[in-house]
């Protein structure tokens, strides 16, 4: 049975017999589709995530084209798109729908859920010692929300006036009224049933993770001993609880505007080929504002988990603590807070009050300084490391990169005077792709690399990996900085083709330039797949604890159980980061491991006693019932 | 032996493909060659609201020939992915063989950390110098895009050197410390005196550019303040997918507007006596139109359709067939039905509302006066050099913005909500012009995305003397009434008389 100890001190409480994994028959369904195990949960998501992102990338090629080459025509897209492209021209509307497809996609789908998601499910129960998530169940139908919902807004590909367009903040009366573009009709009631599933999804996600994170953490695991990636996604989870439901809201109010004859968002319109309209008293203002009061904690959901996942990678492979661990915690926090009063910074010149402006003007620029403090630790750290280049190493340090460079061109942005000229620019577009698309996406990809050999027990090809990233990293310079200036320049963003207007075609090679920069990112990702898909078969078989880590995952045997430890869950003894200790002669001391002359019981107790964890096959309802007690209890004995 | 057989293979195969894949690029390159020339900066503009978007129009037979490096491109892409993978899987093989890894992953990327920071280094200079040379920056066409240039530029410093600091030490750093068998990282966990350093200074110079930026933004949105010279205001009216302006006539008084009076001949709904008649008119009839087919929506209507569906038919015109079998769909399963009726309530509910000022004494009288008679509703905007003008902005249908970069104005158009943006322009479209060349015009474009022709929804701009914009203002026609029978003052005057839009804004203040 089980061969593996779990380390030397603690080999001695096994429960011996009473493990069922092996005689444990689970059916393929409830194994691979229905589970309720956190580690299939995080699968399921990353593959979903992945899927999700393949098409959103490949949307964002056909828009490429059709700015790079707007008088030319591409047979394959009449093939592939049908009456959207007839004679290979791309439509306008479907463009727009494309465009906002494709924002939808990255920004909840694959950066929300596929790395929240992810690695959230993946490595709360792992790196706090906890067998699995306080709620499996709920755990297991955030996931099948997340896939529904992915399913509904796929299908709104197939609806005769096509997807949603009105861009991905499906600002209203464009979204609420049928006439004003096609996209407007079935297609945005698709896209807000889609959300609306989505928030579900993440609302079910984001209490698992809160409780688990607070309630289930092992001997010894007290908060500041937490490796970063936990807080970073217990913060997200928090921001997601507080502000999706208000996205909920504005989403619910769209609908009975469009379908039900209120006027929250409408008020004096005169719509070509239907007339005035009844609506009076309404604010297309209002849906703004509830969209942003999650919109701007959302870009935070986004960046933190990667934030946190590049912490933790840049610490073990520099082989260093992570510089100022209780000022990252800090600036964390300081993020967090200040990201649900700065909404208003997308809205300056909404003709919202010049005076309200200035103040979200203040609160904007403080929250750079959060951000600053946390670029400097990550420098700090590598100073003067040892440092190990690994795929995910390079990834983290491209995040960072990438961070500083979108980070600063926040600056401008929140700057109300700066943002009269910059907003819905070419600018913009720059910003939230460097610092919110490359590097979440950048630190999604070292987490992937990092944690592979924990997901899927054999190792990534690591010189694919390289490859990968340096061809992404290029190209996403190559893409993102040259925006800057078209927007400097006055080009908005948005737009089908620049030809019409005659002052925009000094920045056609431009574009061809950066769809062609485009295309190189998306070869590097099919590098991607094809060493991700291949791996998962045919890689090497991983070691137990492959980059020599401090955390407790790596305790864990490669083959997976239900319950991740076969006997008991290790104690932790120290923070996450002990790296290259002058005491020690290795460069790594697990937080599991216990060092000489420290106390064989540590003092503080776990938040969960570890009811031992047969792994019989529990009936769904007990489950359910199970997690909800779980869940309410804040304190068991 | 095996697997060296499988690598002589592997890489002839890797070998035909980049041949092949060389030659279809270059074939495909020579034919169209990367030109921008062919682009349409000479395209006639087509009006934005009856542009229609015609694939058809654009497509040229030379113009096909590139679809040839589309399905290279494509080609190529698989290729490369294939290439790639085949590549590797010799390194593999090999290692496999040699015994050893063929490359030290570690040194290899920390000289490539190196490369990057130095060729990316002078990619960041090259764009700033090329890229940087066509920014809108000290050019401005306003008075206070003055200030905005300067602060600006101060920010373009800031962030540019600290952009080049931490960068330089992320990438040195990890070119520097990258693994060495034997050496030890140094055990460094924190330190509190260097946090507080580093969370002060950014503070700071946050500080800094906050207070500079909160003097701009002021001086920017109440521009009016301190002003004493010469002010004018116009109204802009967008909607999907055009610009209109409105200057008050000769009376110099704005007529009211409102936008349940818009109607085809009256397109800005102004409050003008005799078209919201008519209108009223109009739309009773259109309600006894929309009640008649009600009435025979399952008989005559229904009949008619299936008569049209089978001419189509025996035509064979499957298109046809096809939107008519629709309509047929609609009437039968109700929704033909259900828009009908919502069609009658609107309008209904339409004529209620203007009776209901109609009726008003007092609003009538408020409403109704004759400044709107004579407004003058212009194709472009004619602002003049050097007076400071308010742009009031009005939309009929969604939200559009109006930008203005080289004015560094912007301002969105929020229907049911008037906003305004206040400036002085500076520099004459003649005096730009010997800037930027003889073609050179200013645009007002929309900012926020609207629809279909979004991207082709602009309006000209001309800056010029006072007198030539009156000279261009009296060559234009005055909505409802011939130049020459404008009244001198407006028939019904009273001291609450007030522009539509103050009177608006006044209640929004409220
Ligand atoms: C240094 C701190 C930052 C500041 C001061 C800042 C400021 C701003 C401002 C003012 C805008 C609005 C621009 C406009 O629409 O006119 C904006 C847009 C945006 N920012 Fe940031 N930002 C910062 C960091 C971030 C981060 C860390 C993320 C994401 C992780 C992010 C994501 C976005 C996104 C997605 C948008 C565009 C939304 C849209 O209009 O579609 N920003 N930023
Ligand atoms: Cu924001
Ligand atoms: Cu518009």
């Amino acid at each position: 049975m089980s061969t593996a100890t779990i380390n030397d001190s603690h080999a001695v409480g096994h429960h011996g017999d009473a493990h069922g994994h092996d005689h444990h028959h689970q059916s393929f369904i409830t194994k691979y589709i229905f589970s309720t195990d956190h580690k299939m949960i995080s699968k399921q998501y990353l593959i979903t995530g992945i899927i999700m992102g393949c098409l959103g990338m490949g949307m964002s090629l056909l828009f490429r084209l059709q700015l790079a080459w707007p008088d030319e025509t591409f047979p394959f897209l009449e093939t592939l798109l049908g009456k959207w492209a007839k004679g290979g021209k791309l439509d306008p509307n479907y463009y727009m729908a494309l465009v906002t497809i494709h924002g939808t996609i990255m920004v909840f789908y694959v950066l929300t859920a596929g790395l929240s998601g992810t690695f959230s499910n993946l490595l709360i129960p792992l790196q706090v010692g906890a067998r699995d998530m306080a709620s499996p169940f709920m755990n297991m139908l955030s996931y099948w929300f997340f896939f529904l919902s992915s399913v509904v807004l796929m299908s709104s590909f197939l609806v005769e006036t096509g997807p949603a367009s009105s861009g991905w903040t499906v600002y209203p009366p464009l979204s609420a009224l049928e006439k004003a573009m096609p996209g407007s009709g079935m297609g945005t009631t698709l896209w807000l049933v889609a959300i609306i599933l989505f928030i579900v999804s993440a609302l079910l996600g984001g209490i698992n993770y809160i409780t688990t994170v607070l309630n289930m953490r092992t001997k010894g695991m007290s908060m500041n001993r937490l490796p970063l990636t936990i807080w970073a996604f217990f913060l997200t989870a928090v921001l997601g609880l507080l502000s999706f439901p208000v996205l909920l809201g504005a989403g619910l109010l769209l609908i009975f505007d469009r379908s039900f004859g209120t006027s929250f968002y409408l008020s004096d319109i005169h719509l070509n080929g239907v007339g005035a309209l009844s609506n009076s008293g309404g604010s297309p203002v209002l849906y703004q504002h509830l969209f942003w009061f999650l919109g701007h904690p959302e870009v935070y959901i986004i960046l933190m988990p990667a934030l946190g996942i590049s912490s933790e990678v840049i610490s073990t492979n520099a082989r260093k603590p992570i510089f100022g661990y209780t000022a990252m915690v800090i600036s964390l926090l300081g993020i967090s807070f200040l990201s649900f009063i700065v909404w208003g910074h997308h809205m300056f010149i909404t003709g919202m009050n010049p005076f309200l402006g200035t103040m979200f003007m203040y609160v904007t620029l403080i929250i750079a300084v959060p951000s600053a403090v946390k670029t400097f630790n990550y420098l700090a750290t590598l100073w003067k490391g040892n440092i190990r280049f690994t795929p995910a190493m390079l990834f983290a340090i491209g995040l960072v990169s990438m961070f500083i460079s979108g980070g600063l061109t926040g600056i401008y942005l929140g700057n109300a005077a700066l943002d009269i000229q910059l907003h819905d620019s070419y600018f913009v577009v720059a910003h939230f792709h460097l610092v919110m698309g490359s590097a979440s996406i950048f630190g999604m990809f070292a987490g992937i690399y990092h944690w592979f050999p924990k997901m899927y027990g054999r190792m990534m090809n690591k010189t694919l990996g390289s490859l990968h990233f340096w061809l992404t990293f290029i190209s996403a310079y190559l893409v993102f900085f040259p925006m800057h200036f078209m927007g400097l320049a006055g080009v908005p963003r948005r737009y089908y083709q620049f030809s019409l207007i005659p002052e925009f075609n000094i920045w056609m090679d431009v574009n061809i330039f950066i769809t062609l920069a485009a295309i190189l990112g998306g070869i590097a990702q099919l590098l991607f797949l094809y060493n991700f898909f291949n791996s998962i078969f045919r890689g090497p078989k991983a070691s137990k604890n492959p980059w020599e880590s401090n955390t407790l995952e790596w305790s864990t045997e490669t083959k997976h159980i239900h319950g991740n430890w076969e006997g008991d869950i290790p104690t932790v003894y120290r923070g996450p980061h002990e790296y290259s200790r002058p005491d020690r002669e290795l460069d790594y001391f697990p937080q599991y491991e216990i060092g000489d002359g420290e106390p064989e019981h540590y003092h503080a107790p776990a938040t969960a006693p570890d009811t031992s964890y047969d792994g019989k096959k529990e009936k769904a309802t007990t489950v359910f019932f199970s997690s909800f007690a779980h869940l309410f209890s804040l304190r068991r004995a | 032996m095996n697997t060296i057989l499988k690598l002589t293979l592997k890489f002839t195969l890797a070998v035909v493909i980049i041949f092949s894949a060389a030659t279809l690029i270059s074939d495909s390159v020579d034919i169209q060659g990367i030109s921008t020339e062919h682009l349409s900066a000479e395209k006639p503009w087509v009006g934005a609201d009856e542009y229609q978007y015609d694939p058809g129009q654009t497509v040229t037979p030379e113009k096909t020939l590139s679809s040839k490096v589309n399905w290279a491109i494509l080609v190529f892409v698989v290729l490369m992915v294939l290439v790639l993978a085949n590549a590797f899987d010799i390194s593999k093989y090999t290692a496999k063989i040699t015994g050893r890894e063929t490359v030290n992953q570690n040194n290899v990327n920390k000289w490539i950390m190196l490369f990057f920071m130095i060729a990316g280094f002078a990619a960041v200079i090259w764009e700033y110098q090329t890229h940087g040379a066509m920014i809108l920056l000290n050019d401005s066409s306003s008075a206070h895009g003055v200030d905005y240039d300067s602060m600006f530029t101060i920010t373009l410093v800031l962030t540019t050197i600290v952009f080049f600091i931490t960068q330089a030490l992320l990438f040195y750093f990890s070119f520097r410390y990258a693994h060495q068998d034997g050496r030890k990282a140094l055990y460094y966990s924190h330190n509190n005196r260097l946090e507080v350093v580093w969370t002060f200074i950014p503070a700071v110079v946050l500080t800094v550019l906050v207070l500079r930026g909160h003097q701009t933004w002021k001086s920017v949105v109440y521009a009016e303040d301190n002003y004493n010279g010469k002010m004018h205001s116009i109204e802009v009216f967008a909607y999907q997918f055009g610009w209109k302006a409105r200057y008050a006539g000769d009376d110099g008084i704005m007529g009211n507007v409102d936008y349940k009076f818009i109607s085809g001949k009256n397109e800005l709904g102004l409050a003008y006596k005799p078209e919201v008649d008519s209108l009223v008119v109009d739309l009773k009839k259109q309600i006894a139109a929309d009640e008649a087919s009600i009435k025979n929506l399952n008989t005559t209507i229904l009949d008619g359709l299936m008569a049209d569906f089978t001419a189509a038919e025996n035509l064979r015109d499957y298109k046809n067939m096809e939107s008519v079998q629709k309509e047929i769909d609609a009437v039968k399963n109700g929704d033909r039905l259900d828009e009908l009726k919502a069609s009658i309530k609107r309008k209904t509910k339409q004529i209620e509302r203007i009776l209901a000022i109609q009726n008003d004494k007092k609003l009538f009288a408020s409403t109704f006066t004759s400044a709107a008679m004579d407004d003058i509703i212009t194709q472009e905007i004619h602002l003049a050099k050097d007076s400071l003008v308010t742009l009031n902005f009005r939309s009929k249908d969604i939200i559009h913005s109006a930008w203005l970069p080289h004015f560094r104005a912007q301002m969105n158009v929020v229907p049911g909500m008037p906003t305004k943006f206040t400036f002085r322009p500076t520099k004459s479209t003649e005096e730009a012009k010997k800037e930027r060349g003889e073609e050179f015009e200013y645009y007002l474009y929309c900012n926020k995305i609207c629809g279909v022709s979004h991207y082709n929804m602009k309006i000209k701009v001309v800056v010029e003397s006072q007198e030539k914009v009156n000279e261009w203002l009296k060559s234009q026609q005055p909505a409802f009434i011939k130049r020459e029978m404008a009244p001198v003052a407006p028939a019904i005057m009273n001291d609450t008389l007030k522009t539509s839009t103050d009177t608006i804004q006044k209640m929004v203040v409220r």
